[in-house]
């Protein structure tokens, strides 16, 4: 579904990407884990052209997205994307967060788009606060609210940088049970996360991203219990203890 | 009996022997009431708020083209290249640069008496100078708001497929707009207290009238302290539209 092909970013000097090649299949829930500084965030922000990469292609549904004669924004509007920190519109309501971009690139009418927007948010159980603004929900609140503006775009594949990393701990679970149940109905989904007990429950597969490359891959069963390169094994040791 | 008997009255009392009350309102009649004076006070200030409107116009619009121009090409992705837009941002810079390096009265002169030497309008050349000079200081609030915004806003927007056009019309401008008000609110009341610079080049406001009642009555205090309390009145009212217009736009915080 995205085939990415010698992908390189740099910010100046600076290379955080450093060639990687790498095929996300229709319906793989693929986790990318790694330390800080390795790479992950900007090479999901690479798959939708957030960022634009130095070198490499990045194909998506067999067009290639980072000629800049594609039309990105169509091609956004296919792959779902949900932030650290939420980045809901503060100014507008829920509803009007998540009907906004179904009713100005799907031409969906008003009621339409409500229609769909409210199925969502009972789905999450959040349908009770569709009149409310962003600032009187807690974050896990937010973070529903904001994988429900991106389900409103009917997308194929849904990108998660740290979905629960701005999180209070006790929040963490309600937009984890979200994830998980997208999983469960088929999503594509590419998830950057620190969550190990969601990359080892939910992934199909695990990407372990250090010093800008893909060190590691493998099933999470595999990954976790029998992790190859040093660098991962140092990583896992810290991060589970 | 009327104002004009008691003032026939007293003025008829020779000055050394009037109370100061009475002298006091001798002033005040001749710099108000006399030969219908109260008038030329208001001619001034209808003038005053015509510039102040024509400056308004012409800087909120030449405000909003620069910073538009100058955020996009700040904003612009990397590794393109656009020299249409290179070339104007460039011209903008400089733009912003010399307005805001020289005085509001200098560039009056200059406009007045060198640009426009040969025009008799000093009214609109005023507010043409004012405009220019306002739109120096409103390109640069409003590139700050634009610029302040958190830019995961506009890449929410952007990842949900909305084009650069309508991100900026349905995301950044609304909350950017609510964050420069009270700075542009401020640039407004600053424009309308320098139209009354623009009587150093013969443009009729109420400075202008204030100065010829002055030289006609050989009496400053009450015509300069007219002035002032017509400017205050203006000023109060826009800032009480002002507030009304922040307490409306903050509904959507915090409920």
């Amino acid at each position: 579904m995205i085939d990415v092909k010698g992908l390189v970013k740099a910010f100046g000097d600076h290379v955080v990407l450093d060639g990687i090649d790498e095929h996300i299949y229709p319906g793989e829930k693929v986790v990318i884990i790694g330390p800080s500084g390795g790479g992950k965030s900007t090479f999901l922000r690479c798959l939708n052209m957030l960022e634009t990469p130095t070198r490499g292609t990045i194909t998506f549904k067999g067009v290639d997205i980072t000629d800049p004669r594609s039309d990105i924004n169509k091609h956004r509007q296919k792959m779902g994307m949900v932030f650290q920190h939420f980045n809901l519109f503060p100014h507008m309501t829920i509803m009007r967060n998540l009907t906004l971009a179904p009713m100005r690139l799907l031409k969906k009418s008003k009621s339409e788009a409500e229609a769909k927007a409210m199925e969502l948010l009972e789905r999450v159980g959040l349908a009770d606060r569709a009149a409310s603004y962003p600032g009187q929900l807690s974050g896990g609140q937010k973070q529903r609210v904001a994988i429900v503006r991106a389900l409103c775009m009917e997308p194929e594949v849904m990108l998660f940088d740290e979905p629960t990393s701005a999180l209070d701990p006790e929040m963490v679970g309600e937009v984890l049970d979200v994830m998980k149940s997208l999983a469960d109905d088929g999503m594509t989904m590419v998830v950057v996360t620190h969550e190990m007990g969601f990359a080892k429950e939910v992934g199909d597969r695990i990407l372990f991203m250090d010093g800008g490359v893909i060190a590691e891959q493998a099933p999470p069963a595999e990954f976790f219990d029998n992790p190859k390169t040093d660098r991962a094994q140092a990583f896992l040791a810290k991060v589970l203890m | 009996m009327n104002v004009t008997g008691l003032y026939e009255a007293i003025s008829a009392i020779p000055v050394a022997e009037q109370s100061a009350w009475q002298n006091f309102f001798v002033k005040f009649y001749r710099a108000w009431f006399l030969n219908s004076r109260w008038q030329q006070y208001f001619e001034g200030l209808l003038a005053t708020l015509e510039v102040t409107v024509m400056a308004l116009a012409i800087g909120v619009v030449l405000g909003v083209v620069v910073a538009m121009v100058r955020t996009a090409h700040a904003q612009r992705r990397p590794g393109t290249h656009n020299p249409v837009l290179s070339f104007f941002d460039f011209i903008f810079k400089i733009y912003v640069t010399v307005i805001r390096g020289t005085p509001m009265m200098v560039q009056l002169l200059i406009m007045g008496f060198v640009v426009f030497s040969s025009s008799r309008n000093f009214t609109l050349v005023g507010a043409l100078t004012l405009g220019i000079n306002s739109g120096a200081y409103v390109s640069e609030i409003i590139r700050g708001g634009l610029m302040s915004l958190d830019p995961g806003q506009a890449e929410a927007g952007r990842s949900l497929g909305l084009g650069y056009i309508d991100t900026m019309r349905f995301i950044v401008i609304p909350q950017a707009f609510k964050a420069i008000l009270p700075s542009l609110g401020n640039e407004f009341i600053v424009l309308l207290k320098d139209t009354s610079l623009i009587s150093v080049i013969g443009g009729k406001e109420i400075v202008y009238f204030a100065q010829a009642i002055v030289s006609r009555t050989y009496e400053a205090m009450f015509p300069y302290i007219i002035t002032a309390i017509m400017y205050l009145i203006l000023v109060m009212g826009f800032s009480y539209l002002q507030s009304i217009l922040e307490r409306r736009l903050r509904e959507s915080d915090r409920r």
